[in-house]
C-alpha cells in the first residue's frame, strides 16, 4: 500500500502549501475549541439542572415501590430494611467510589389545614440532617429556619402555602392524609421555617417534617416511600442504577421495589435536557458543514492545482486508490493535528471558567428555574472523556468527510491529460 | 498472455480512436511494431502524428480501442488497474518533456522514487542513485529540491528515475524539447551511455533532429501510421 510513501508526501505537501495549511488548519482549530467549550459549557449547564433537579426531587438514582410514583399512595411503600439493602449495595467497591449520600423520605399527598382554610400540600417526612446537606430548600429560607435533628413536631412550610394559610413562625398547622391502615389522620405541627423558591409548584405545596413524626402520624414506623441515591456526575447513573437493579434483583422480581435513574424518575427534566442537546448538536453540526465545506474547497483547489503530480504519481506506478490516499491522508493528517490542537485549546478555555460562570445577569437577577427545579444561576463548565472523544470523533469525521470528494477527484484524473496540464 | 521476453515491446494492430465532440481521430491507426531489448529508437513525426499517443499506450497510461500491447512479457489488455500500475512500477521508466519531478521532493529523492515504491532496501536505493549522479555529473545536487535545478539538471534527474529502478524500457516524450543545445547534447550522451553500458532500452518520441540523428533506429509516424522504420548500424 506504500502507506510510508503516501504518509510522507502528504506530510510534504502540506508544508509545501504552507499557509493554505494554516488557514484551513485555523478554521478547523477554532472550530475544535468552540464545539469543546460549547459542550462542556452545555454538559455543565445540564448538570446543573439535573442536580438541582435530583436534589429537589428524588436522588440521582430512587428505590421505590413500582406503583408509588403515580398512586403516591401510603401502602405503595418500602419496608424500612429497604434503606439497609440499599447502603449495603452502595457500599460495595462497585459503586462507593461515585456515590456521594444516601437519603430517604417518606412522601405523601395530603391536606395542610389551619384556621384560615385548608389546602392539597405533597408532605415529605424528611431526616433534617440529610436533606439540609442535599436539598435546596434549606438555602432558601425566607423566615426562621430548617428543621433540625431533635426537631419532632415542626414544619418548613412553602411561602405560597403560608400565605394562602395566614401562617406565620410559631404557627400551628395540622396535615392530614390516609395513614398505613386507610383511615385519615392528622398531625398537628408548627411552623419553625419558611421557604421561598419562586418556583409556585413547590411554594404552595410542600412541607417538610420529620421523617419519625410522619412514620408515627401515618402507622408506618421505619417505612419508607423512596430511597434516593446522589454520585458524584450524572454520568455514573446508569452503572450504578444497573449495579442496584443486580444487587435488589429478589424485591425487584417479586414487584416490592423498582430503581429508576433520574431520566425515568424525572422525565421532563430529561426530555428538556434532551431537546435542549439537540439544539446544541444542530448549531455545531451547522457550524461544521461550513467548516467542513471550507475544507472541501481549500483541498478540491490543491488537488486541482496538483493534476500533473497525480498524473506522474500514476505514471511511476501508484493506483488510483493509492493516488487519492495521499489526498484522504493529508486531510486525515491535517484533522487529527487540528482536532487535538482545537480541544486542547478548547479545553483550556474550559479551564479558565472552571470557576463556573455567572449567567444569572442574563434572567436579569431574577430565580431561574427549569421544568419546575430552582436552577444556580453559576454554570460549572464540565468536561468527561467519553464527551472529549465524541468531539475528536466528529471532527475526524468531518475532516475525512471533507477529504473523500477531493481524494475521488485525484483518482479519476485522466493520466495522459494531465501531463499535458500546464501550471 | 505471456509472451517471449527477447523485446521490451511488441505491438500488434494498436488503434486509438478519440472521440472530440461528433469527430472521430484516430490517433494510432493499426500500429504493429518490435522493440528488442537494448535498442535506442525513436519514433519520430510531427505534431500530431500519434507519437506520444502510441508512448502513452505502451506506458500502459492509457488503453489502445484495437489491438494488442506486450511489454517485458505481458500483454497489457489483460491486466487490471492495479496490475498495469505495478507494470508501470517493475518495468517502465519515463521521461517527459516538462521533466514532472515531484516539486516536494529533493533530486535525490525523486530519483529514489520509483525504488521506494518497489521497496528497495535503502542502501540499495543510495548506492544505485549515487553511481548514477555520478555518472550524468548530479553530484552535489542531490538536495535541492526541483525548483532550484536547471532544466537540464532536472531532466537528468528524471533520467536517473527513469533508469535507477532498472526497468526492461525507458519510454522517453521529447526529452529534449525544452533544453538548449548544449544541455540537449549532454543528456543524449547520458542516455547512450547508459543504453550502451547498461543495456537499458530507450523509446523516445521526438520532433528533434538531433534526437533523430543520434537514434540507431528511427521510426516515423504520420496520421497515426507508420510510415517508415529504418535501422541504422
Amino acid at each position: 500500500m506504500h502507506f510510508g510513501v503516501i504518509t510522507m508526501l502528504a506530510l510534504r505537501n502540506l508544508r509545501r502549501n504552507l499557509r493554505r495549511t494554516i488557514l484551513t488548519a485555523t478554521a478547523f482549530i477554532i472550530g475544535g475549541a468552540l464545539l469543546t467549550f460549547a459542550q462542556t459549557f452545555g454538559d455543565g449547564t445540564h448538570e446543573q439542572w439535573i442536580d438541582s433537579g435530583v436534589r429537589t426531587g428524588s436522588g440521582h438514582v430512587t428505590v421505590e415501590v413500582p406503583e408509588f410514583r403515580v398512586s403516591r399512595k401510603i401502602e405503595d411503600r418500602l419496608p424500612g430494611g429497604t434503606l439497609q439493602l440499599v447502603r449495603k449495595a452502595v457500599e460495595s467497591s462497585a459503586a462507593a467510589d461515585r456515590v456521594t449520600d444516601v437519603f430517604y423520605r417518606l412522601t405523601i399527598n395530603g391536606l395542610a389545614t389551619s384556621a384560615s382554610g385548608a389546602r392539597p400540600a405533597q408532605i415529605l417526612g424528611v431526616d433534617p440532617t440529610i436533606e439540609a446537606s442535599l436539598s435546596p430548600l434549606d438555602e432558601q429560607v425566607v423566615e426562621g429556619r430548617y428543621l433540625k435533628k431533635d426537631d419532632r413536631l415542626a414544619a418548613f412550610v412553602g411561602a405560597g402555602l403560608v400565605d394562602a394559610l395566614d401562617l406565620r413562625i410559631g404557627s400551628r398547622l395540622v396535615v392530614m392524609a390516609q395513614d398505613a391502615h386507610k383511615e385519615v389522620a392528622g398531625q398537628l405541627v408548627r411552623v419553625v421555617g419558611i421557604f421561598r423558591t419562586g418556583i409556585a409548584e413547590l411554594d404552595d405545596s410542600v412541607i417538610h417534617v420529620p421523617i419519625a413524626t410522619a412514620g408515627e402520624w401515618l402507622g408506618t414506623g421505619r417505612d419508607l416511600t423512596n430511597v434516593g441515591v446522589m454520585v458524584d456526575s450524572s454520568v455514573a447513573v446508569p452503572g450504578l442504577v444497573r449495579h442496584l437493579r443486580r444487587e435488589l434483583a429478589e424485591p425487584i422480581a417479586k414487584g416490592d421495589a423498582t430503581v429508576m435513574g433520574w431520566r425515568e424518575a424525572m422525565p421532563s427534566l430529561h426530555a428538556a435536557v434532551l431537546v435542549d442537546e439537540w439544539g446544541g448538536y444542530l448549531m455545531l453540526g451547522i457550524l461544521f458543514v461550513i467548516v467542513g465545506f471550507s475544507i472541501i474547497n481549500t483541498v478540491l483547489m490543491s488537488v486541482l492545482h496538483r493534476h500533473r503530480e497525480f498524473g506522474v504519481l500514476q505514471a511511476l506506478g501508484l493506483t488510483p486508490r493509492q493516488t487519492a490516499s495521499v489526498v484522504l491522508v493529508e486531510g486525515l493528517l491535517q484533522t487529527v493535528v487540528c482536532a487535538l490542537i482545537g480541544v486542547g485549546v478548547g479545553l483550556a478555555i474550559t479551564a479558565a471558567f472552571s470557576g463556573g460562570i455567572d449567567i444569572s445577569e442574563l434572567y436579569n437577577d431574577q430565580e431561574m428555574q427549569f421544568s419546575g427545579v430552582a436552577i444556580d444561576p453559576v454554570i460549572v463548565p464540565m468536561v468527561t472523556p467519553v464527551r472529549i472523544l465524541y468531539i475528536l470523533g466528529f471532527m475526524m469525521f468531518v475532516g475525512i468527510v471533507s477529504s473523500v470528494y477531493p481524494a475521488m477527484r485525484a483518482a479519476t484524473i485522466d493520466v495522459t491529460e494531465s501531463m499535458k496540464f500546464e501550471r | 498472455m505471456s509472451e517471449s521476453n527477447g523485446y521490451a515491446v511488441r505491438t500488434a494492430g494498436v488503434w486509438k480512436i478519440f472521440q472530440q465532440e461528433a469527430e472521430e481521430v484516430q490517433a494510432v491507426r493499426d500500429v504493429s511494431l518490435t522493440i528488442e531489448r537494448g535498442e535506442f529508437t525513436a519514433l519520430a513525426g510531427p505534431s500530431g502524428s500519434g507519437k506520444t499517443t502510441l508512448l502513452n499506450l505502451i506506458g500502459g497510461l492509457t488503453r489502445p480501442t484495437r489491438g494488442e500491447i506486450w511489454v517485458a512479457g505481458s500483454e497489457l489488455g489483460a491486466l487490471s488497474n492495479r496490475e498495469l500500475a505495478q507494470l508501470r512500477l517493475e518495468e517502465v521508466g519515463f521521461v517527459f518533456q516538462a521533466y514532472n519531478l515531484l516539486p516536494v521532493l529533493s533530486a535525490l529523492e525523486n530519483a529514489e522514487f520509483p525504488m521506494l515504491l518497489q521497496g528497495t532496501p535503502a542502501a540499495e536505493r543510495a548506492a544505485r542513485v549515487q553511481e548514477l549522479f555520478e555518472r550524468t555529473g548530479m553530484t552535489g545536487l542531490e538536495d535541492r529540491r526541483p525548483g532550484k535545478l536547471s532544466g537540464g539538471q532536472q531532466q537528468r534527474v528524471a533520467v536517473v528515475r527513469a533508469v535507477a529502478s532498472q526497468p526492461a524500457l525507458v519510454l522517453a516524450d521529447e526529452p529534449t524539447a525544452n533544453l538548449d543545445s548544449h544541455a540537449s547534447e549532454a543528456l543524449l550522451d547520458m542516455m547512450a551511455e547508459l543504453n550502451r553500458e547498461l543495456g537499458v532500452t530507450f523509446v523516445f518520441a521526438t520532433h528533434d533532429g538531433h534526437v533523430m540523428e543520434r537514434s540507431r533506429r528511427l521510426v516515423r509516424m504520420v496520421d497515426g501510421a507508420i510510415d517508415s522504420d529504418e535501422t541504422r548500424s
